[in-house]
C-alpha cells in the first residue's frame, strides 16, 4: 500500500542553548558565521554538538557555566554540526560529539579533550588566554619551580625592543604545548628581569630552561635543534619529569591505567581537586612526599625550589639519611626471610596486651630449624600464615601472658608447616603510623575456637626464634623517605586522581562509600595481583603517607593485602541463604557450630543464577539447627588467597568440627538437589563408631525431634500437595462434567439437526414434484405454442395463397380492363378481396408477441421452484 | 588474502585515535531515576497509541497513525509489550491484555508465518506472560504453571510451526502456513539463526506440558547445524534444508546467525547442558580465530576463514552481553566500547557500518530502534556497576526521543546519515528496547532478583520454588523462569530419593548407602545418546578431559584488574 513507503524527513533544527544564554547558537550549523564571529574577539570557544547526543546535553550546562563566568573576554560559540543542511556538518567529519575547539586569535585549533567539567573547561581556556606567567620576582619564581607539574621558562629581555627575537616562538610553544598536552601539564613562564634570570643561571635572553627536580634541569640546546615552536615543545615534553602524574581517564575505551599499573606498582592518592582554586596544601603537602621519595641525588638538595619547600623541616635531615639507610638495611639482612611483622589494630582484643606479633613460618614441623638455615618460604606462604593468623588470633588471648610471648600453631591448609608468632607490646605513638591493616575481621570473641586440636599442650614446643623475635619494625619511622625510590626495589610510581571525577575507583579498591571526605590512597601492585589501603580513619596528609611508602618499600612489608568488602548487604534480613562477605566470612564459616554448605557466585554468572532455586530448596530442606546453606558474592568480596575460587559456581562443604577440612562439590556432577544431599551425607561428620553413651542418647532424642519436625513438615507440605490434587481433581470433575454436559448438548443437537434434515429433504422431495409437474406443463404449454404456431403458418400459407389469387384476378382484371366500365359492379367485389390478405400478419405477429411473453413467465417460476 | 588483512589492520589501529572527550559530568552518571521515568513515559506513548490506532493488527505505523499486519495476524506488538507491562509494575493492564488475548487470538488462520519469528515473538511471548502471570496476579489454574490458558495458547502456536521440522535433515524451512503446513514449492533455504533459535522456547515446552516433541525438533535441529560446520568449525549464514549444503556462506556473529549462538549458551544455562555449552566453546574459539579483529568481529569466508566484508552490524550488539553470562566480561567490555563508539557517531547503530572506513554502507543506514547495544549494557551493567553504561542509556533515551518521537508513536529511522523516518514501529521495540532500557535504569527489579527473594507453589506435583532469579531471556527479550522447567517436569522418583536421603540426616548410625560415587554413575547415564549426537558427545568430553580442572557450566571469576577496569578503562593479558 501507499502508506508503506510513507517517510518524514528529521525534523528542523531548534536552538540548543536558551535565548538568554551567553553562548551563541548556531543552531542551523552556520560555520560560516562562526567564522565571522571569530573575527570579533581574540579567544574564541567552539561548542560543536549533535542536538541528539547524550553527552552534548549533559556538557551543555557545563559550558554555560564557563561561558557566564568568562563571557566578557572570550566569545563561546556553539555549532549545531549534525543538521545536514548546515554548512558545519557538510565541512567537518566528527566522530563524536560534543567537540571544543579553541582559538588564540589566529592559533588553533586548539582542541580540549579533558573532563566535561566546568572548572577544568575554564581552567583550559584561562591557559589559552593566558599561555604564558609573568615570573616578575624571586619569589614568584620560587613559586614556579617548586610545582609538582614540569615547569619551562624563557628569559627575554624587552628593554632593547618591543619584542625581543625568539619571544614570539616562545609564547607559540606554549600555545602548541596546549596541542599536545590538553591536560596542560607543562606550565610556560616568562622571566623579564635579569636578577631574576640569574637565580637559575639564564644570562642571555632568548634562553630557555626546562625546570628538573631530581635530575638536572636542561636549557634549550639552541646549537643542536632549530629554535621553532613545535620542537620546543617536543623538547619539554621529551625531558620533562614526572615525579607524580595526574591520571585523568577520558572515559573511552583507554589502557592508559593498563599501561601505567604494568609498569610496577602504583601509588594511586585519590583527592578532591578544583583546578581553579589559587592553593592546593594537601596536593602542595602530597608534592613535598614525592619530592622528597625521588630525591636520590644529594646534589639536588641545594637547589633553591627543595630550600624553599623544606623550611620547615629541619636542614639536618639529609646528612643522617645515610645512617638510617645502613640502619635499614642491617635491619633486612638480620630478619629472618620467614618472618613478618603483624601490628594489630587497637580495637583488637590481644592489643589490650600486645599490639605488635612477629610471625615466622616454619617448613618442617618438629624438625628446629638452624638460624642460619632458614628455609626460604615464598610469598604466597607468609600471606597464608597472615591469614591463618588472623583467623586463629583469639587463641593468643589464652596464651598471652608476659610482655613477650610466642607461640606456635598449625597451618590451616599446609600440614607440614606451623608458625610462630610473638607479640609484644610497643608503645602508642609507634601505631600512629602504621594502620592500613584493617583487619578484615570482626573481634573474636574469647571463646576457644573449636578449629584448632583440643589437645593445646601439642602446641609448646619449644619457640624457634625466641629471643630473636625482638621487633625490627620498630625503627621503621627511622628509615627515611628521602631518595627512597632509588633505595628501594620496590619503586612506586605516584599518581593522583581527582576524587570529583574518579571517586569510582577508588570504591573499587575498598574506599568506604560512607566517607564526607574524598580522601583515599591505595597501592596497586597488579603483577602480584595485590592492593595495600591506607588506613581509612588516619587523615591523608604528609607523614600517614610517607609511613605508607615506607612501610611497602621495606623488604618485609607489614602491610596487609585488603580485602574489599561489599557493604551493600543487610544482615539483619533473615534470609534462607546466609549472604556471606569478606567480613562475616570467618564468623558464619569457621565460628559457627553447624556444617556450612558455602556456594561461591556472582550475580552476573548465568550458571550461578539458573541454580538459586536448587539452593533455596536445599536450605529449606536441611535441618536448619545443623546445617547452614551459604553463599558468597566474590565479585563484591575478597578473601584470603587460600579461600578464593577460579570458577563459579564453585560449591564448598565445611564440615562441623572439621571445617579446616573443607570439601569441593566435584565440578562433573550435575548440581541438583539429591546430588547435594548426596555430597553432603557423604562428608557429615562420622559417629557411628563410638560406643553409645548418654550424650550420644541424648544427641539421638535431638535428632529424633528434628527428624519428627520434619516429618511434620513434609506431611504439611504432602497435605497440601493432596489439596492441590483435590482441587486438581475437582476441577477435572467439572472440566469432565461439563465436557458431558456439553457432549449431551451435541447429542441433542445431533437429533435436532437430523430432524431438520428430514424435513429438508421432504421439503426438497415436494419441491422436486412441484418442479417436475411445472415442467409437463411447460412441455404442453410448447406443444399449444407449436400448435399455434402451426396454424399460423397455415394462415401465411393460404394468405399466399390468396395473394397469389388476388395477383391473378388483377391480371385477368387488366386484361379485362377494356370491359371495366362495362362491369363496374366487379369492382366492389374486388376491393374486399384486397383488405382481408392485410389483416392476416397482423394477427400472427401479436401471437409470437405472446410466445415470448409466456416464456418469461415461465422463466421466472422456473426460478422459483429452483 | 593476508595482505588485506594487514592492510586492514593497520585501520583498525585508527581507532584508538577517535576517541571522545572526558567523563566529566558524567563522572556522577546519570539520573537513574528520572531516565527510568523517561523510559516508562515512552512505553506508554508508544503502547497507548498502539492500542488506539493500531489494534488488532501486528505493529503500529506511526507517520500515518494506522496498524499494519507484518508478520501473521496475531496482534503481536501487544503479545510482545505483555511482559514489558509488568516489568514496568502495570499489573491491571497485564490482567486485562492476558484476557484480550485469550478471546482474540485465533492461530487457525491461512497466513503464512516466519517460523522463527513466530516462534521468538508470539510462541515466546505466551510462555513468559504465562510463567509470569501468577507474580502479576493474575488467578491461576491448580496445575500452574504446568497448564494454563497461555500455556495452551503457546502450545498450539508451537504446534503450528511443527510441521516446518519435517525435513530429511531435521532443520526447519523458514516459512509454513498456519493452517495447511509447508506450502508446496516453499524455498528449502533457511537462514542459520531460523534453525538453532528454538531450544529455549521448545524446551521450555516441553518441560512444562511434558510433550518432548518440541525439545527433540529443537536439538535435532542444532545437531544438524553442528554437524554441517565447516572444517575451520565455523558456520555460514544460509542453508539448504533438504541438501544440508550452505547457500551463503560468510560467517559472523550477527545476521542470520546470531541467535544460533545465543541459544546455544541460553539453552546450556536453562537446561544445565554441557553438550550445548561445549558445542558455543567450539565455535567461540574459531569466531575468536577468524572473526575477531582488534575487538570487532568481522564476517569471514566459512571455509577458509579470509575477510569478506569487514563490517559491524547493528545486530552483532548483542555479543558482549552474551559473553558477560558466560564470564567473559574483560573482552565483552572491550567489545562494548568499540560499538558505543559508532552509537556516538549516528546516535544510533546503523544495519550495516563499515570498519575502516568507519562510515555506514549503503542501503542499510537504518536503524529500527533495535535493542541489541541497549541489552548488552545491560547485563555487564550487573557484572561492573560501571557508569559508562549507564551514559549509553542515557544516550539511547535522547536520541529515541529526540529522533524518532512523533505524535502517533516512535518511527524506524531510515537512514541514519539525515534522520529521515519511516512509518513502522517494530514489534520489539515495545518487547525489547524499551524493557532493557528500563531494566538497565532499574537496579532493583524483580527481573534483577539475585535468588534473595523467591516463591513457594504447591502444586499437584509438588512443592516448587519459583520467581528465585536467573530468568534466561529468549532473543526476544522474553524472560523465561529456569526454576519453572524443574517444577513439572520433577519426576516422583526424584522426590522419593530426596525423601530417603533425608531420612539419612536424621539418624545417628549413617548407613553409608549413598555414596557419592554410585549417584554420579547414575547421574551420566541418565541422558539418552543417540546415534547421530555421538560425534558432538565426543567432542565434549575430549573438551571435558582436556580442561577436566572446571565444569563446562561456570564461568571465570574475575581477574584482580577488573576493580578497575570502569569508565573506559581496558586491560590486556589477564592471565
Amino acid at each position: 500500500s501507499r502508506a508503506k513507503d510513507v517517510t518524514m524527513p528529521a525534523k528542523l533544527p531548534v536552538s540548543f542553548f536558551s535565548p538568554r544564554s551567553p553562548v551563541i547558537d548556531l543552531f542551523r550549523g552556520q560555520l560560516d558565521s562562526a567564522d565571522q564571529l571569530r573575527q570579533d574577539s581574540e579567544i574564541v570557544l567552539y561548542f560543536f554538538y549533535a542536538p541528539w547526543c547524550g553527552q552534548s546535553i549533559a556538557a551543555r550546562e557545563e559550558i554555560e557555566r564557563v561561558a557566564s563566568a568568562l563571557s566578557d573576554r572570550v566569545l563561546f560559540v556553539a555549532v549545531n554540526c549534525w543538521w545536514n543542511q548546515g554548512k558545519c556538518r557538510k565541512q567537518k567529519h566528527f566522530f563524536y560529539f560534543p567537540v571544543i575547539h579553541l582559538y588564540h586569535q589566529s592559533f588553533g585549533p586548539i582542541e580540549y579533550k579533558g573532563p566535561m567539567s566546568a572548572v577544568y573547561i575554564e581552567k583550559f581556556v584561562r591557559r589559552v588566554m593566558t599561555p604564558l606567567l609573568y615570573i616578575s620576582s624571586r619569589s614568584k619564581l620560587l613559586d614556579f619551580l617548586s610545582n609538582y607539574e614540569p615547569g619551562v621558562l624563557g628569559y627575554f629581555e624587552f628593554n632593547a625592543s618591543p619584542q625581543p627575537p625568539g619571544y614570539l616562538t616562545f609564547f607559540t610553544s606554549a600555545l602548541h604545548s596546549l596541542k599536545k598536552d590538553y591536560l596542560g601539564t607543562i606550565r610556560f613562564g616568562v622571566i623579564t628581569d635579569k636578577r631574576v634570570a640569574e637565580e637559575i643561571s639564564l644570562e642571555r635572553s632568548g634562553s630557555v630552561y626546562l625546570h628538573r627536580h631530581a635530575n638536572t634541569s636542561l636549557v634549550y640546546p639552541k646549537d643542536m635543534m632549530n629554535y621553532t615552536a613545535e620542537n620546543i615543545c617536543r623538547w619539554a615534553l621529551e625531558n620533562r619529569e614526572m615525579l607524580i602524574r595526574w591520571l585523568r581517564p577520558h572515559g573511552g575505551k583507554s589502557l592508559l591505567l593498563n599501561n601505567e599499573l604494568k609498569k610496577g606498582p602504583a601509588l594511586l592518592i585519590f583527592i578532591p581537586y578544583n583546578p581553579l582554586a589559587e592553593i592546593h596544601p594537601l596536593l602542595d603537602e602530597i608534592t613535598k612526599v614525592a619530592l622528597e621519595y625521588h630525591k636520590c641525588n644529594k646534589s639536588q638538595a641545594a637547589e633553591p625550589d627543595l630550600q624553599h619547600l623544606d623550611t620547615d623541616s629541619p636542614a639536618s635531615d639529609s646528612s643522617v639519611t645515610d645512617a638510617h639507610t645502613k640502619l635499614a638495611e642491617t635491619f633486612s639482612i638480620r630478619k629472618s626471610p620467614c618472618c613478618n611483622t603483624v601490628v594489630l589494630p587497637q580495637w583488637h582484643s590481644i592489643s589490650r596486651t600486645h599490639n605488635v606479633c612477629e610471625l615466622c613460618v616454619n617448613q618442617t614441623l618438629g624438625v628446629k630449624p638452624d638460624k642460619v638455615l632458614v628455609p626460604h618460604c615464598n610469598f604466597l606462604e607468609i600471606e597464608a600464615a597472615l591469614d591463618s593468623f588472623y583467623l586463629q588470633e583469639h587463641t593468643f588471648f589464652q596464651v598471652i601472658s608476659s610482655t613477650i610471648e610466642c607461640s606456635n600453631f598449625l597451618s590451616f591448609y599446609s600440614p607440614f608447616s606451623y608458625y610462630t608468632a610473638c607479640c609484644r607490646t610497643v608503645n602508642r605513638h609507634f601505631l600512629s603510623f602504621i594502620g592500613s591493616e584493617k583487619t578484615i575481621f570482626q573481634t573474636p570473641k574469647v571463646a576457644f575456637s573449636s578449629h584448632g586440636k583440643k589437645d593445646n599442650s601439642q602446641f609448646s614446643i619449644p619457640h624457634i626464634e625466641d629471643r630473636n623475635c625482638f621487633i625490627p619494625d620498630l625503627n621503621i619511622s627511622n628509615i627515611n623517605i628521602t631518595g627512597l625510590s632509588c633505595r628501594t626495589n620496590k619503586t612506586l610510581n605516584l599518581y593522583l586522581l581527582d576524587s570529583n571525577l574518579f571517586w569510582i575507583y577508588a570504591e573499587r579498591l575498598g574506599a568506604s562509600r560512607s566517607a564526607h571526605l574524598k580522601e583515599f590512597a591505595a597501592i596497586v601492585d597488579m603483577k602480584e595481583e595485590v592492593h595495600y589501603v591506607l588506613d581509612q580513619n588516619q587523615s591523608l596528609v604528609g607523614p600517614t603517607l610517607e609511613n605508607f611508602i615506607k612501610n611497602f618499600s621495606i623488604l618485609y612489608s607489614p602491610l596487609k593485602r585488603h580485602l574489599v568488602d561489599d557493604p551493600s548487604v543487610d544482615f539483619q534480613e533473615q534470609r534462607v541463604i546466609t549472604e556471606v562477605t569478606t567480613n562475616s566470612f570467618h564468623e558464619t564459616v569457621f565460628l559457627s557450630e553447624k556444617s556450612v554448605l558455602l556456594l561461591y557466585y556472582a550475580q552476573w554468572c548465568g550458571f550461578c543464577a539458573s541454580l538459586n532455586h536448587v539452593f533455596i530448596q536445599l536450605a529449606r530442606l536441611l535441618p536448619p539447627d545443623n546445617f547452614t546453606v551459604a553463599r558468597i558474592d566474590v565479585t563484591r568480596n575478597d578473601l584470603p588467597w587460600e579461600f578464593m575460587a577460579d570458577h563459579l559456581p564453585t560449591i564448598l562443604f565445611f564440615p562441623h568440627q572439621r571445617k579446616e577440612q573443607s570439601v569441593k562439590f566435584p565440578e562433573d556432577f550435575p548440581v541438583n538437589l539429591p546430588n547435594l544431599l548426596k555430597f553432603i551425607l557423604h562428608h557429615s561428620s562420622l559417629s557411628s563408631s563410638e560406643p553409645c553413651t548418654k550424650e550420644c542418647r541424648h544427641k539421638e532424642s535431638v535428632l529424633q525431634q528434628g527428624h519428627i519436625s520434619h516429618l511434620e513438615r513434609e506431611i504439611q507440605k504432602l497435605r497440601s500437595e493432596i489439596s492441590a490434587l483435590h482441587q486438581a481433581h475437582d476441577q477435572l470433575e467439572a472440566q469432565l462434567s461439563e465436557a458431558r454436559r456439553e457432549e449431551q448438548r451435541l447429542q441433542q443437537q445431533k437429533h435436532t439437526l437430523e430432524k431438520q434434515h428430514k424435513t429438508l429433504q421432504l421439503h426438497s422431495e415436494q419441491l422436486q414434484a412441484t418442479y417436475d409437474q411445472k415442467n409437463q406443463e411447460l412441455l404442453e404449454m410448447a406443444e399449444k405454442l407449436q400448435e399455434l404456431a402451426d396454424a399460423s403458418e397455415n394462415l401465411l400459407k393460404e394468405n399466399a395463397l390468396l395473394r397469389i389469387l388476388v395477383a391473378s384476378r388483377e391480371g385477368k382484371l387488366q386484361s379485362k380492363d377494356e370491359i371495366k366500365e362495362a362491369l363496374q359492379s366487379e369492382q366492389t367485389l374486388s376491393e374486399v378481396k384486397d383488405i382481408s390478405p392485410s389483416t392476416a400478419p397482423a394477427t400472427s405477429e401479436e401471437s409470437r408477441i405472446d410466445n415470448t411473453d409466456t416464456r418469461e413467465t415461465e422463466q421466472s417460476t422456473a426460478n422459483r421452484t429452483e | 588474502g593476508a595482505a588485506m588483512l594487514r592492510s586492514l589492520g593497520s585501520l583498525l589501529c585508527l581507532w584508538a585515535l577517535r576517541l571522545p572527550p572526558g567523563p566529566g559530568a558524567a563522572a556522577r552518571g546519570p539520573d537513574v531515576a528520572s531516565y527510568r521515568e523517561r523510559v516508562r513515559a515512552m512505553f506508554y506513548h508508544a503502547y497507548e497509541h498502539y492500542l488506539e490506532s493500531a489494534f488488532p493488527y501486528d505493529e503500529l505505523r506511526p507517520l500515518t497513525c494506522d496498524g499494519q499486519d507484518t508478520w501473521g495476524s496475531f496482534s503481536l506488538t501487544l503479545i510482545d509489550a505483555l511482559d514489558t507491562l509488568l516489568i514496568l509494575g502495570n499489573v491491571s493492564e497485564f490482567q486485562r491484555v492476558v484476557n484480550v488475548l485469550q478471546e482474540g487470538v485465533d492461530f487457525d488462520i491461512d497466513v503464512n508465518a516466519s517460523v522463527f519469528e513466530t516462534n521468538i515473538r508470539v510462541v515466546g511471548g505466551l510462555l513468559s506472560a504465562h510463567l509470569l502471570s501468577r507474580k502479576a496476579g493474575v488467578e491461576v489454574e491448580v496445575g500452574w504453571p504446568c497448564s494454563g490458558p497461555l500455556l495452551r495458547m503457546a502450545e498450539e502456536a508451537a504446534r503450528k510451526l511443527l510441521p516446518a521440522f519435517q525435513t530429511p535433515t531435521g532443520m526447519p524451512y523458514g516459512t509454513v502456513n498456519l493452517l495447511h503446513g509447508v506450502n508446496p514449492g516453499e524455498t528449502p533455504v533457511t537462514c542459520t539463526a531460523g534453525i538453532g533459535t528454538f531450544i529455549v522456547e521448545f524446551a521450555t515446552l516441553s518441560h512444562l506440558t511434558g510433550d518432548p516433541v518440541f525439545e527433540d525438533v529443537a536439538r535435532r535441529a542444532l545437531k544438524a547445524l553442528w554437524k554441517n560446520r565447516s572444517d575451520i568449525g565455523l558456520v555460514g549464514n544460509h542453508i539448504d534444508v533438504i541438501t544440508a549444503k550452505w547457500v551463503a556462506q560468510d560467517a559472523g556473529i550477527g545476521a542470520g546467525v546470531d541467535s544460533y549462538f545465543e541459544y546455544l549458551v541460553k539453552g546450556a544455562i536453562l537446561l544445565q547442558d554441557k553438550e550445548l555449552m561445549s558445542m558455543f566453546l567450539e565455535y567461540n574459539k574459531a569466531i575468536k580465530n577468524y572473526t575477531k579483529f582488534d575487538d570487532w568481529y568481522l564476517w569471514v569466508q566459512m571455509y577458509k576463514g579470509t575477510v569478506s566484508m569487514p563490517v559491524f552490524q547493528s545486530l552483532e550488539a548483542y555479543w558482549p552481553g552474551l559473553q558477560s553470562l558466560i564470564g567473559d566480561v574483560d573482552n565483552a567490555m572491550r567489545t562494548f566500547l568499540n560499538y558505543y563508539t559508532v552509537w556516538k557517531q549516528f546516535g544510533g547503530l546503523p544495519e550495516f557500518y563499515n570498519i575502516p572506513q568507519g562510515y555506514t554502507v549503503d542501503k542499510r543506514e537504518g536503524y529500527p530502534l533495535r535493542p541489541e547495544l541497549i541489552e548488552s549494557a545491560m547485563y555487564l551493567y550487573r557484572a561492573t556497576r560501571d557508569p559508562t553504561l549507564l551514559e549509553l542509556g542515557r544516550d539511547a533515551v535522547e536520541s529515541i526521543e529526540k529522533i524518532s518521537k512523533v505524535d502517533c508513536g516512535f518511527a524506524t529511522i531510515k537512514d541514519l546519515r539525515d534522520h529521515r523516518l519511516d512509518n513502522r514501529m517494530e514489534s520489539f521495540f515495545l518487547a525489547e528496547t524499551i524493557k532493557y532500557l528500563y531494566l538497565l535504569f532499574d537496579p532493583d527489579n524483580f527481573i534483577h532478583n539475585d535468588g534473595s527473594d523467591f516463591d513457594v507453589v504447591i502444586t499437584p506435583y509438588g512443592e516448587c520454588v519459583l520467581n528465585a532469579g536467573g530468568y534466561i531471556f529468549n532473543t526476544e527479550a522474553h524472560p523465561i523462569d529456569p526454576a519453572a522447567l524443574h517444577c513439572c517436569r520433577k519426576r516422583k522418583e526424584e522426590q522419593w530419593e530426596v525423601e530417603d536421603l533425608m531420612q539419612e540426616f536424621y539418624s545417628l548410625k549413617k548407613t553409608k548407602k549413598f555414596t557419592f560415587k554410585t549417584a554420579s554413575d547414575h547421574g551420566e547415564g541418565e541422558r539418552p545418546k543417540d546415534p547421530e549426537g555421538a560425534t558432538s558427545e565426543k567432542a565434549g568430553e575430549k573438551r571435558n578431559s582436556r580442561k577436566s580442572s572446571h565444569s563446562l557450566l561456570s564461568c571465570p571469576s574475575q581477574s584482580f584488574n577488573s576493580k578497575l577496569a570502569v569508565l573506559g578503562q581496558v586491560f590486556l593479558d589477564n592471565t
